[in-house]
């Protein structure tokens, strides 16, 4: 059995007087225990908005609609009370996010923010706390982490706050952890040690990561599975050999074409045109229509079903998906 | 423009008719028809506010209150707002012991409660007239127009604009008067119609007191004192006055709210 | 002591000094002959008011009127009250203790309950009561402090009668009283003038505790703690109003004048003898000596508390500001 079953999740913004945008429209995806799944989309897909409705985290203004299910070890979260969905959070499913600056309170030290995570789901000691926290700081990678405990955040580089974030983010020992761009604010040395370590305690820790990013080239080494989003939903998934060697979704094809392809980054490929139009505009059809260099009249008027077209691999497009292959 | 900036412009209007009509349309204020039988009378179709201990008219007294009140404002925020934008934009466009001296002084001013240094000025004048009340109220009240604009001086003078100037050898004095100063008077404007409700309750307040202007003239605050002596019997008499203040002090606070979101967007 | 709390000490008391000098030069140059005051309504024939103006000192220099002002000060004179014949100092001492009781305590209700009401209504800005506060506390704001007072005595003392609208206590209450019986009529004596001042002074701090929490409401480590599960009372408490607490600090010394003022009026209206209502009546009679012995006292106060301010915000931005 799957560790999350996500399944037709929809959110939807009250908006302002007429009648609800729905930014997240049918997501269905699963992560298995241990596994590292990365969700890929550019900014303005959902995704950010995929990882909060697994928390019961959305923004006052936003809901997850009826036919949503998000299971988690066999319990459907979304019809759980609020004191109940808050076992789950930090205690089996943690949550880091983009920035580790603003992410970390700025006038408590970051030792008490970890002993915080520690007691909110079990009973320890201010003493034992620290202790656990002390330990974690080390088990981030965190030089001296001793002294480190009572430091404040400011005290702290990019870099070191992320590995602060990850080391609340294991206090209670979650069996999933959702990293939302965990690296996008960092610099580029810094992000690769980031990733690494989150790869490093998955396989330690045996810990499911669902990595959200922009970002296909981070996901390349790492990730068991990719889950391509665009505009509100899952275009394309496969596992990551198979999609980074036979992309089929134009879309995924384009943010691979957006990629550096020399050595040294400099040069790059055409960038896909145009952006992520915000969900109270998405085209009709196929969504991507509007960008898609090889989209055909259908395209416009009927939307793509997400259909197998390989073993474990799905896309959804009229042209280079299953139909046009029949 | 929002419903508040718009419920200040009507309040503001209200409060103007009020001070420019209603004195011509009610009777003389001081009137005393009848001192025995008139006296204390509930709001009638004859006194639509009332009559006060004395039998005068409330709703004449209100309005010329109004008047007074508008009157001693204006002078008050002219004053202020003059010599508040002289001190602020020498203090923060001056550089040297000039401008120094200058901030300096702004700050040992605001160092004062107004309203303790507003007793000491009507203890040492005694009674004043209402032109006279302006000025004073006006001269109390620049320091902290004078920290604002200081602050936009400041700001301002590190602008591109007015750095290209000192480099291309701008004379100081015009750098001041052509780049800083034009920049610092939309907030100085703002705080200075900020300032008005300030300005009415001070002098309402004096006016409570019974110092200042001449408690038999018809003052928003003198009838306040009044209507203290007769709370039992006849209530309304600190009706009417108190939501006058209300509506002229709001009146003053979303206006300056909504020509601080026009004229000085993203300042608080 | 650190460096900058000395320096900062010595500020406050410099500014207390020259707001002194201030107001004695500020009653000398200006226009106004308190000889009147002090003889009031009497006719004297001209040697009577030569000698009273040398005795009074009315007539005197400015630089000696304040080299006798600043070297009384040291000494604990701050001269005689025209009015009253007694030494000012005598008479602020009398004051200071009613006016201390009602300040500190308005202080610390005005600024609890607002911050708790501020904090409140940021957590919720949306809701009906969130916005109903909003709109009560700008009537309090707009509304001057003795018509607030004024209100509640028509309601409370002579409407329903349940509480007293003057003075420090009963005149009335027997010599031999219980302790208890005292108490509860100074209670009694204190209630609407305390709730006078805090309805006068509370809309600043709820409004700026409101914007500093819907800023600190929205901050990313407030969902950061929520994802770690921590308790919505934890949450409220420790990464919302902790890290919104500073500027509404920083606005205790630019309120401490709104409180001075509020003394005045409300200490006035109640007959609360205090200092406030002792420079209210005493520019009233134009005792010029009574009014500036009273305003330097407020100055010295309001210098003390923004001074007391400053220094706790040192205390509540641990390491966070260094300059
Ligand atoms: N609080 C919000 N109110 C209104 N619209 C929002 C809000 N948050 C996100 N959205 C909209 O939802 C879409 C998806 O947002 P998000 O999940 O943050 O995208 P991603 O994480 O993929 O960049 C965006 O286009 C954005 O316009
Ligand atoms: S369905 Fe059509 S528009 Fe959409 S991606 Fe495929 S080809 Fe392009
Ligand atoms: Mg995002």
């Amino acid at each position: 059995m799957t560790l999350l079953d996500v399944h037709d999740l929809h959110v939807a913004f009250d908006g302002s007087g007429h009648q609800a945008v729905t930014a997240v429209d049918g997501v269905s995806f699963g992560v298995g225990r241990g596994e590292l799944v990365a969700l890929v989309g550019e900014s303005g897909c959902g995704k950010s908005l995929t990882g909060l409705a697994i928390l019961g985290l959305l923004p006052e203004t936003a809901r997850t609609l009826d036919q949503s299910k998000v299971v988690f070890d066999g319990t459907d979260l979304t019809t759980l009370a609020p004191a109940a969905m808050r076992r789950y959070r930090g205690a089996r499913i943690a949550m880091i996010f983009q920035d580790p600056v603003a992410s970390l309170n700025p006038v408590m030290r970051v030792g008490a923010q970890i002993s915080e995570a520690i007691r909110a789901h079990g009973r320890a000691t201010r003493q034992e706390a620290r202790a656990r926290a002390i330990a974690l700081l080390a088990e981030v990678g965190i030089a001296d982490p001793a002294s480190r405990v009572d430091a404040y955040p400011h005290q702290l580089s990019g870099g070191m706050r992320q590995r602060v974030m990850i080391a609340i983010a294991l206090a209670a020992e979650p069996e999933l952890l959702i990293a939302d761009e965990p690296t996008t604010a960092l610099d580029v040395t810094v992000q690769a040690q980031i990733l690494e370590l989150l790869d490093t305690l998955r396989a330690s820790r045996g810990m499911a990561v669902l990595l959200v990013t922009h970002d296909l080239a981070i996901v390349a080494s790492r990730a068991d599975r990719v889950l391509v989003m665009y505009a509100g939903r899952i275009v394309e998934s496969a596992a990551t050999r198979d999609l980074f060697h036979a992309p089929r979704h134009p879309y995924t094809r384009g943010l691979f074409g957006s990629l550096p392809t020399l050595a040294d980054g400099s040069a790059r490929l055409a960038p896909i045109p145009g952006i992520v139009p915000p969900p109270d505009r998405w085209p009709s059809g196929c969504r991507f229509h509007p960008r898609c260099p090889v989209g055909v009249d259908r395209c416009r008027r009927d939307v793509p079903p997400l259909v197998d077209i390989g073993p474990r691999h799905t896309a959804a497009c009229w042209v280079t998906g299953a139909e046009a292959n029949r | 423009m929002s419903i508040r900036h718009r419920l200040g412009v009507v309040l503001a209007f209200t409060v103007m008719l009020l001070a420019i009509l209603g004195p011509l349309l009610t009777g003389d204020p001081t009137a005393q028809p009848d001192p025995v039988g008139g006296r204390l009378l509930a709001p009638s179709t004859a006194h639509w506010l009332g009559t006060d201990a004395f039998s005068r008219d409330v709703l004449s007294r209100l309005a010329h209150g109004a008047r007074l009140s508008l009157l001693i404002a204006a002078i008050a925020m002219t004053t202020a707002g003059s010599i508040g934008v002289l001190f602020g934009v020498v203090a923060g466009g001056v550089r040297g012991l000039f401008g120094w001296t200058t901030s300096r002084a702004i700050d040992i001013a605001l160092a004062l409660p107004r309203i303790v240094v507003l007793l000491v000025v009507v203890a040492a004048l005694g009674q004043i007239t209402p032109v006279e009340l302006g000025l004073v109220l006006g001269l109390t009240g620049w320091p902290s127009i004078a920290r604002l604009v200081r602050g936009e001086a400041l700001r301002l003078r590190e602008e591109t604009h007015v750095t290209a100037a000192v480099a291309l050898g701008a004379p100081p004095a015009r750098v001041i008067a052509r780049e800083i100063l034009p920049g610092t008077l939309p907030p100085a404007l703002v705080a200075a119609t900020l300032g008005v409700a300030d300005v009415v309750l001070l002098e309402a307040g004096l006016g409570f007191l019974g110092i200042g202007v001449s408690p038999q003239l018809p003052t928003w605050g003198s009838m306040i004192l009044q209507a203290q002596r007769h709370l039992a019997e006849a209530p309304w008499l600190l009706l009417a006055p108190g939501v006058a203040l209300v509506v002229a002090t709001a009146a003053a606070t979303l206006l300056g709210d909504a020509l601080r979101s026009r004229l000085a967007p993203g300042s608080r | 002591m650190s460096h900058w709390a000395v320096r900062r000490t010595a500020e406050a008391v410099a500014l207390t000094i020259l707001g002194a000098v201030l107001l004695v030069a500020l009653v000398h140059l200006l226009p106004g002959d308190p000889l009147n005051a002090i003889i009031g309504e009497r006719a004297l024939d001209p040697a009577t008011k030569a000698l009273l103006r040398e005795q009074w000192g009315v007539d005197h220099p400015l630089p000696v009127v304040l080299g006798d002002f600043m070297v009384g000060i040291t000494r604990g004179d701050l001269g005689i009250s025209y009015g009253e014949q007694r030494p000012v100092a005598t008479l602020l001492a009398e004051r200071l203790g009613p006016t201390l009781l009602l300040g500190s305590l308005t202080l610390l209700i005005t600024f609890t309950v607002g911050m708790a009401l501020g904090l409140w209504s940021a957590l919720r800005p949306r809701s009906r009561r969130a916005q109903l506060l909003g709109t009560l506390t700008l009537i309090t704001y707009t509304l001057p402090s003795f018509v607030i007072g004024l209100v509640l005595v028509w309601v409370f003392a002579v409407s329903w009668q349940w509480l007293p609208s003057a003075g420090l206590d009963d005149p009335l209450l027997p010599i031999d009283a219980t302790g208890g019986a005292v108490l509860l009529d100074r209670i009694r004596h204190l209630i609407l003038p305390l709730a006078t001042m805090v309805l006068a002074t509370i809309a600043v701090p709820i409004r700026q505790q409101r914007s500093a929490a819907l800023a600190t409401v929205a901050a990313p480590w407030v969902m950061a703690a929520r994802a770690r599960g921590v308790s919505p009372w934890r949450i409220a408490w420790q990464h919302v109003w902790r890290p919104a607490v500073t500027p509404v600090i920083t606005l205790l010394g630019l309120w401490l004048p709104l409180l001075v003022s509020g003394a005045v009026f409300v200490e006035y209206v109640f007959a609360w003898p205090g200092v406030g209502a002792l420079i209210a009546e005493a520019t009233g009679t134009r005792d010029i000596p009574v009014v500036i012995g009273a305003g330097v006292l407020l100055v010295a106060a309001v210098q003390l508390g923004s001074l007391i301010a400053d220094l706790l915000y040192r205390v509540a931005t641990p390491g966070t500001v260094e300059s």
